[in-house]
């Protein structure tokens, strides 16, 4: 019986995570637009709703009511497989975020290696989709959007072994508690920037989202998804920006903490701080893409292992030898 | 073990043997890809079920993350004709299956012998051999002991398996750790010195190239009379 | 945390291997910083790095020491085969140098893969535990799959390559599959602890743990795949024909010694126990690849496939050391081994220089008259078929009155008997070589003149070989003591 009672709580937690998460990801639809907008001196959505609040709950029942074509060629199985992968992926890395002290869903010993585990399967989806599809635009897409993140998953290796190194600890509650004096963006500066980039391409965005590349692919792997497919996809792809927006708060930008351990910060509790942060990193992903032209694809492969991956490789020799060479190793 | 880990237990290890079976039964090779996958992903749960969460994570990460990516790759873009891939199969069948029940029937024979040894001998006579690998120098066997070398302890409850295994890998392992780097580092240059062609033709990006480049140097400006050119 | 017993990190004991490894890593960056400029300079560096470190050896101290962690045995033994593998490797790089050029393959890879495959090898003769044994096996491996394929663009190169991979995986695959029944049996992979508790067990009268045995058999098949014994030789005629040459030469010199000295410690050190449970073993490769490589080489035009086969029966002539399983076996192998390496690099020195119009000929037609054109290294090449058939005063005789005499004495007469039959068996081939050299008709001359690296090895072997009935006294005491080491466990 109490085992039952057990799961239920959980069942419980779960949905407190998931139901908030899923309308955010619903409305950073919306912010991206209006974000956009802003920046190119247009009003992004407007008609539905007060200021086009609405827009993403009609995008959503647009997509719902559509016709689902699953291609005659195809391989059905994985073809349906595949959208539903990409959005557990993008869920389930959230077991693990701490929103404060305490404040987590399983609080695991290695947390940063479930995140590791959980980013690194993303690709599965997205080059399933494209084999399953029997198009030749999907498989060339997926096969860049697979070596991409096959790639940069080094360098984002490497990099949080230097947070690692600094934390001496592969729980992400130890991790955030580890920076209360000082959040690691500062001591590893360069690396914050390089993960963030990383992200950037780990998470097929703007300037690296070769593998929808619109104007060579017609949308890349998910060219021959429609109704809830796409939807799902839509939806893994942005969850992902918030579940990455999360890693980096929570590895550089200190998590739940307040910037500043005295009074009108404490105030705010942390839960607030960590979304503060997301949103921040968020708000990042969004300005990429506003900004940037898209990279060629030898170019972001060179920037990948050529610059990528021996600088982060430099910096963990580095941060090891300054660990050891001050005895600052964390016991 | 309570009710729940073992109903967990049962689960995994039924869909990582299934999983087993389809990746040499299914019939497209894809298929057995995403099969292993699963198998990779179940032991992984196994792992953590005995609570050794690094190793599953690892598991995840290198098998399932990386391995089986290109796996995937190489068998998505080989095009196998399975028809004809199956054709000469039927005529090696004895061959193949007699070396297996050969191996099978050893596998046995020696399973069957651990199993009486563990059982009888050990009850009858107290003089098995444990062989545990020491910390120091091989020591001298106590006196009619039954163990020859004394294992080192550890308490396990304090350190996560993470740090034992950091503990270990980079002292007593230290040696075997860098000639598994050795191993790669050939790995590389092998597959750089088969596969590396050089194109002197292609025209390769030289980024500093373009950076140094200064507007005078390719950009003339010059004062075009209406209706004379250049 | 007070998990680890403070561990030495003694590395003085494998410094030549460290020396090794990090010269290869130095090559390695100066080979790829300098595009285009292949392998000048660097090979005789890479040369002069082997030659160094095994001076080092030989200079330094030969007190058995067990250090990293325990997977490191360095002891007289190690310190003998490492010289010999050494040596072996600089000469075969000798060798190399003016083949890599005619056939446009000089790349700095080829030194480099050269370093890493003999810093296997040290690795391997130096292993005290079955994953230092792997570890040290994989990484020569793995560099030799390479440099069998180094030609990449010519299909016999490649061929070999992915052969001797192929079923160069499948052989690693059965050693692995051996090393986890023996840890599965008796709970340990390394050697000491395994022979002291061997030892233990001995004592108390217990049998071998038949899981353990399954396990050793696996191993030996393993290792007799890498030395190219009967069983598993099929690779070798294939992989050595397609191979380049100097790479030929260096497979069947080095990497031989190394596998056979890997075999000899694992058998003689863990499993010394048991010598009465692995002899019948290596009776049955030793006389499978005597035969074999007596009757099989006899059809063969293929100078190169020659060498294979005779390879072949030398394994199984060096082995009936290991059978007799004394320290006079083993010293006898260890004899053995020296004077195989220095005849085969001596006869692929021969096989180098065998180029007309440009292009490297390999059919045995092609020597006749060689005495009439070239009588110098006629005269090479008939010493080292003479030696290689065992003729008395060459030292290839001597080799095998070594392991002939061990295996006399330990009672393995017949043995000893089928050795010295297929020896004469096999002289036949050899000296049909002798004979088309000296007696046919002479045809077209080889290109001269030859590199002095080729004319150095040749002339320096040929020297060895003629010269060994004279000089052999410190060299036969340092291969007592090197079998004495492996006598005793340390």
């Amino acid at each position: 019986m109490a085992e039952i009672w057990a799961l239920v709580v959980i069942v419980f937690y779960i949905l407190v995570l998931v139901v908030p998460l899923l309308l955010g990801v619903a409305y950073l639809t919306y912010a991206e637009r209006k974000v956009l907008g802003a920046m190119q001196l247009r009003q992004g959505p407007m008609t539905v709703g007060p200021y086009g609040l609405l827009q993403p709950i009609a995008d959503g029942l647009k997509l719902f009511m559509k016709e689902t074509v699953v291609p005659s060629g195809s391989n059905k199985f994985v073809f349906v497989l595949a959208p539903m992968l990409t959005f557990i992926l993008a869920l389930i890395g959230w077991a693990v975020i701490p929103f404060g002290p305490g404040l987590v869903l399983a609080d695991i010993n290695v947390g940063v290696l479930y995140l590791l585990a959980v980013s690194s399967l993303g690709v599965y989806g997205i080059i399933m989709a494209g084999w399953a599809s029997n198009s030749r635009y999907a498989f060339l897409g997926a096969l860049r959007s697979s070596a991409q993140m096959v790639s940069y998953e080094i360098s984002i290796g490497l990099i949080i072994i230097n947070v690692l190194l600094t934390a001496g600890s592969l729980n992400l509650t130890t991790i955030v508690e580890s920076q209360r004096g000082l959040w690691y963006f500062i001591p590893h500066f360069p690396m914050f920037v390089i993960f963030f980039v990383s992200v950037l391409a780990e998470t097929n965005r703007h300037p690296f989202d070769l593998p929808e590349d619109e104007a060579t692919l017609v949308t890349g792997f998910n060219v021959e998804y429609s109704s809830m497919g796409f939807a799902l996809f839509f939806l893994g792809e942005y969850a992902n920006m918030i579940l990455m927006s999360a890693i980096c708060s929570v590895l550089f930008l200190g998590g739940w903490l307040p910037p500043f351990g005295i009074v009108p910060f404490t105030w705010i509790p942390g839960p607030i701080w960590l979304i503060l942060k997301i949103c921040f990193f968020l708000f990042a992903f969004i300005w990429a893409r506003a900004t940037l032209p898209r990279y060629r694809y030898d170019q972001l492969m060179r920037l990948g292992w050529k610059v990528f991956l021996p600088l982060s490789l430099f910096w963990v020799v580095l941060t090891a030898g300054v660990l050891v060479a001050f005895d600052l190793v964390p016991r | 073990m309570n009710a729940v880990q073992l109903l967990l237990f049962y689960i995994l290890a039924l869909v990582c043997t299934a999983s087993a079976v389809m990746v040499i039964a299914s019939r497209n090779p894809v298929h057995s890809v995403l099969y292993l996958i699963l198998a990779f992903f179940n032991a992984a749960g196994l792992f953590v079920l005995i609570g050794a969460e690094f190793l599953a994570m690892v598991l995840v990460v290198v098998y399932v993350g990386a391995v089986a990516v290109l796996f995937l790759f190489v068998v998505m873009m080989l095009d196998i004709n399975f028809v004809e891939m199956r054709e000469g199969f039927l005529q090696y069948l004895p061959v193949g299956a007699l070396v297996g029940i050969i191996l099978l029937v050893e596998l046995m024979l020696v399973g069957g012998s651990w199993a009486l040894a563990d059982r009888t001998e050990v009850a009858a006579a107290p003089a098995t051999v444990v062989m545990v690998e020491p910390a120091a120098p091989v020591a001298v066997p106590p006196e009619g002991g039954e163990t020859a070398v004394v294992a080192r302890r550890v308490r396990a409850e304090e350190v996560t398996n993470t740090q034992m295994l950091g503990a270990v890998l980079y002292t007593e392992y230290f040696y075997l750790f860098q000639a598994a780097g050795a191993i790669l580092l050939v790995a590389i240059v092998g597959a750089i010195t088969l596969t590396l062609r050089e194109r002197p033709a292609t025209k390769r990006q030289d980024i500093g190239r373009q950076v140094r480049r200064r507007p005078f140097e390719s950009v003339e400006l010059r004062k075009v009379k209406p209706r004379a050119g250049i | 945390m007070d998990t680890a017993s403070p561990v030495v990190l003694n590395l003085s004991s494998a410094l030549p291997e460290v020396v090794l490894f990090l010269s290869g890593l130095v090559l390695l960056v100066v080979g790829a910083l300098r595009e285009g400029e292949g392998a000048k300079g660097l090979s005789p560096f890479a040369v002069l790095v082997l030659l160094v470190v095994a001076a080092m050896i030989l200079g330094g101290g030969q007190t058995a020491m067990v250090s990293l962690g325990g997977h490191f045995i360095f002891d007289g033994f190690a310190a003998f085969t490492k010289v010999v593998i050494l040596v072996a490797a600089a000469l075969s790089l000798l060798l190399a140098r003016d083949y890599l050029i005619d056939e446009k393959v000089d790349r700095f890879e080829f030194p480099l893969l050269v370093l890493f495959a003999a810093l296997g090898m040290c690795m391997m003769v130096s292993a005290n535990s079955f994953i230092a044994l792997y570890m040290g096996l994989e990484l020569q491996s793995l560099a030799i799959y390479v440099l069998a394929a180094f030609q990449r663009d010519t299909l016999r190169s490649s061929e070999a390559g992915l052969k001797y991979f192929v079923l160069g995986s499948l052989a690693s695959g059965m050693l692995l599959y051996g090393c986890s029944l023996v840890y599965g049996f008796t709970g340990t992979l390394r050697f000491d602890t395994l022979a002291a508790g061997f030892a233990i067990q001995g004592e108390r009268g217990i049998d071998l743990q038949i899981g353990a045995l399954v396990g050793l058999t696996f191993v030996a098949a393993g290792l007799a795949f890498k030395m190219a014994a009967v069983p598993f030789h099929m690779w070798t005629p294939d992989v050595y024909e397609g191979a380049p040459t100097p790479v030929t030469a260096f497979m069947a010199s080095a990497p031989k010694v190394a596998a056979i000295a890997l075999t000899l410690r694992v058998l003689m050190q863990p499993f010394g126990e048991w010598t009465d449970e692995w002899r019948q073993i290596v009776v049955f490769i030793s006389v499978a690849s005597m035969i074999l490589g007596a009757f099989a080489a006899i059809g063969q035009t293929n100078f190169k496939r020659l060498m294979a086969y005779s390879g072949i029966g030398h394994v199984g002539y060096a082995l009936i050391g290991l059978a007799a399983g004394t320290a006079g076996g083993i010293y006898g192998v260890l004899i053995y081994l020296v004077i195989y390496v220095a005849m085969t690099l001596g006869t692929f020195a021969c096989i180098m220089m065998m180029r007309r119009g440009g292009r490297y000929v390999e059919t045995i037609g092609d020597l006749s008259g060689l005495s009439t054109r070239q009588p110098m290294m006629a005269l090479a090449l008939a010493v080292f078929m003479f030696s290689l058939a065992g003729i008395p005063p060459l030292a290839g005789f001597f080799g095998k009155l070594y392991v002939f005499m061990a295996a006399v004495d330990a009672g393995l007469v017949p043995l000893a008997v089928i050795g010295v039959v297929t020896s004469v068996v096999g002289a036949y081939y050899y000296l049909r070589i002798v004979k088309v050299m000296y007696f046919d008709e002479p045809t077209e001359a080889f290109d001269g003149p030859n590199g002095l690296g080729l004319r150095l090895v040749a002339a320096g072997t040929a020297v060895f070989t003629v010269a060994f009935i004279l000089l052999p006294g410190p060299f036969l005491n340092a291969a007592q003591n090197a079998a004495a080491a492996l006598m005793t466990t340390p």
